[in-house]
């Protein structure tokens, strides 16, 4: 069991499911589909992942921008969004913020669901 | 007979009559990514599958959608009270139009406008509208306003998707000449219409993502040869002897005792819980224990992974505490089954069994895998 409790997984609270990932962005995934059936949010329960380190800001723009060095390629949204679970946000509420920073112009996307700031 | 992968690379077909040979469905229509491809032809284009329940959407205007393989659509009710459903595919330059919406949450609009340019449809599918860009040839230095050619409002409406019903349940098909619903449900459309399915209400939704392919849990829920070892909170108060399996052309029912029951006055069966399977991937619950019924939604994500789409339906969608501890106990039952079927799975991945092989009373799982045969061979 203790060894079940230290893998990081995801969980809406509305159905009563978590979900295991072993991969930040299958987290993303998981999210995207549960959302297009049920409506629902979901929360990272606990994450743990290279790279990832907990902060004290809430501001989204400099958690990306404090992540970048250790993701060459853009950091995964995953990540971001599971470092944004310290500060209470859900992955819907910061896929939704990273969706208008990247409107504005803030952020890009190097490949699919990673992002940099520009 | 069993067939190990040893070098032989030998499997035969589904046996055609259980009672003389066994075989199993072929491993690797389990577990090849190749074949969670053609599935999407071979069995979610050409069998009604269940689309949602049209008590989500009892005016017009309310609609909601649902993703089949790669094929989102839009299932609404139009201003004629009918239930149509659409691709989810703007008829200009093939945009999505609607955001996904669940039949939990749906929509309401009394149109369909394509967020891309605004090309704008009517609840039928027709063009309602363009915007003044599509009629005016302003850009173009070769053609005259007055020569711009009027788009006929059917021609370039939505694409429209067979649909038809059993009680208040919605089922499409994408074939172009579908066979009729009446002949893939059989009896079952008329037993389900005599229960009165419409007066429940839609009261939970659970979704789980499960890591095994979509007909091994269908399998699992086709037998109960499992039960006695592990559901045995469940099996405490049913009458296995008593439990009697009816198998036809494209679904199964099994039928249970309950020790306790609720009275047939209040609840659709008295004291017989009933689970039906539909194939391809639905499943319809009846608890004899609890006045209400369920539905399954057994969708495929990929070869190795399903969605249990779990909705359950009662008297009014405000559960009383002993129908919140029957969902409780539901979700604790599906958890069971989950732990069997990805285990069962971790041993079909490892690629020693070629071919696996039925009890002798297994008839509703290997009904399963010989409609999963008659489908890819078709
Ligand atoms: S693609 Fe829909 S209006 Fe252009
Ligand atoms: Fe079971």
């Amino acid at each position: 069991m203790s060894q079940r409790e230290r893998r990081s997984f995801v969980v809406c609270e509305a159905c009563d499911v978590s979900k295991e990932v072993d991969d930040p962005n299958e987290a993303v995934a998981f999210y995207r589909r549960h959302r297009s059936i049920t409506g629902h949010d979901v929360a990272w329960g606990w994450a743990d992942f290279d790279g990832l380190e907990s902060s004290s800001e809430d501001d989204l723009a400099s958690v990306i921008a404090g992540l970048e060095d250790r993701f060459e390629d853009g950091v995964p949204l995953g990540i971001v969004s599971a470092a944004m679970a310290d500060a209470g946000r859900t992955i819907g509420e910061t896929l939704e913020a990273i969706r208008s920073l990247r409107m504005d112009g803030e952020l890009y996307e190097p490949r699919d669901d990673h992002i940099r700031v520009t | 007979m069993t067939r190990w992968n040893d070098g032989t690379d030998a499997t035969a077909s589904v046996s055609p009559d259980i009672t003389d040979e066994t075989n199993a469905l072929p491993a690797k229509y389990f577990t090849d990514p190749a074949v969670h491809e053609m599935e999407k032809e071979k069995v979610f284009s050409r069998y009604w599958v269940y689309a949602g329940h049209a008590n989500a959407i009892e005016e017009p205007g309310e609609y909601f959608t649902r993703t089949i393989g790669d094929r989102n659509v839009i299932v609404l009710r139009d201003k004629d009270r009918e239930v149509r459903a659409f691709y989810n595919v703007c008829a200009h330059r093939g945009s999505k139009m609607v955001d996904d919406t669940p039949m939990t949450d749906p929509g309401s609009a009394n149109g369909i406008r394509c967020p891309y340019h605004l090309w704008t449809y009517d609840l039928d599918g027709t063009l309602r509208s363009t915007p003044r860009s599509f009629e005016t040839a302003g850009m173009n230095p070769d053609l005259e306003d007055e020569d711009v050619p009027k788009l006929d409002r059917e021609d370039n409406g939505l694409m429209e998707i067979h649909l038809d019903s059993i009680g208040p349940l919605l089922f499409v098909n994408f074939d172009a000449d579908p066979m009729p619903l009446e002949e893939q449900a059989g009896t079952l459309k008329e037993e389900l219409e005599s229960f009165p399915l419409e007066e429940y209400e839609l009261a939970r939704r659970y979704v789980s993502e499960v890591e095994c392919n979509w007909k091994t849990f269908s399998g699992n829920y086709s037998e109960c040869d499992h039960c006695q070892a592990n559901h045995q909170d469940w099996i405490k108060g049913i009458s296995l002897a008593e439990s009697e399996l009816v198998v036809d052309d494209h679904y199964w029912v099994l039928h249970y005792t309950h020790d306790e029951g609720v009275e047939a006055a209040e609840s659709l069966i008295e004291g017989e819980a009933r689970f039906y399977y539909f194939w391809p991937n639905f499943t319809l619950n009846m608890y004899g224990n609890a006045d209400g019924y369920g539905t399954y939604i057994i969708d495929p994500i990929d070869e190795g992974r399903f969605q249990l789409i779990a909705d359950y339906y009662f008297k009014d969608s405000e559960l009383s505490e002993e129908e919140q501890e029957f969902v409780k106990l539901s979700r604790k039952l599906q958890e069971e089954d989950f732990e069997l079927v990805e285990r069962q799975y971790q041993g079909m991945k490892s690629g020693a069994l070629a071919q696996g092989q039925l009890g002798p009373n297994e008839h509703t799982v290997h009904r399963l895998h010989r409609l999963a045969q008659e489908a890819y061979e078709a």
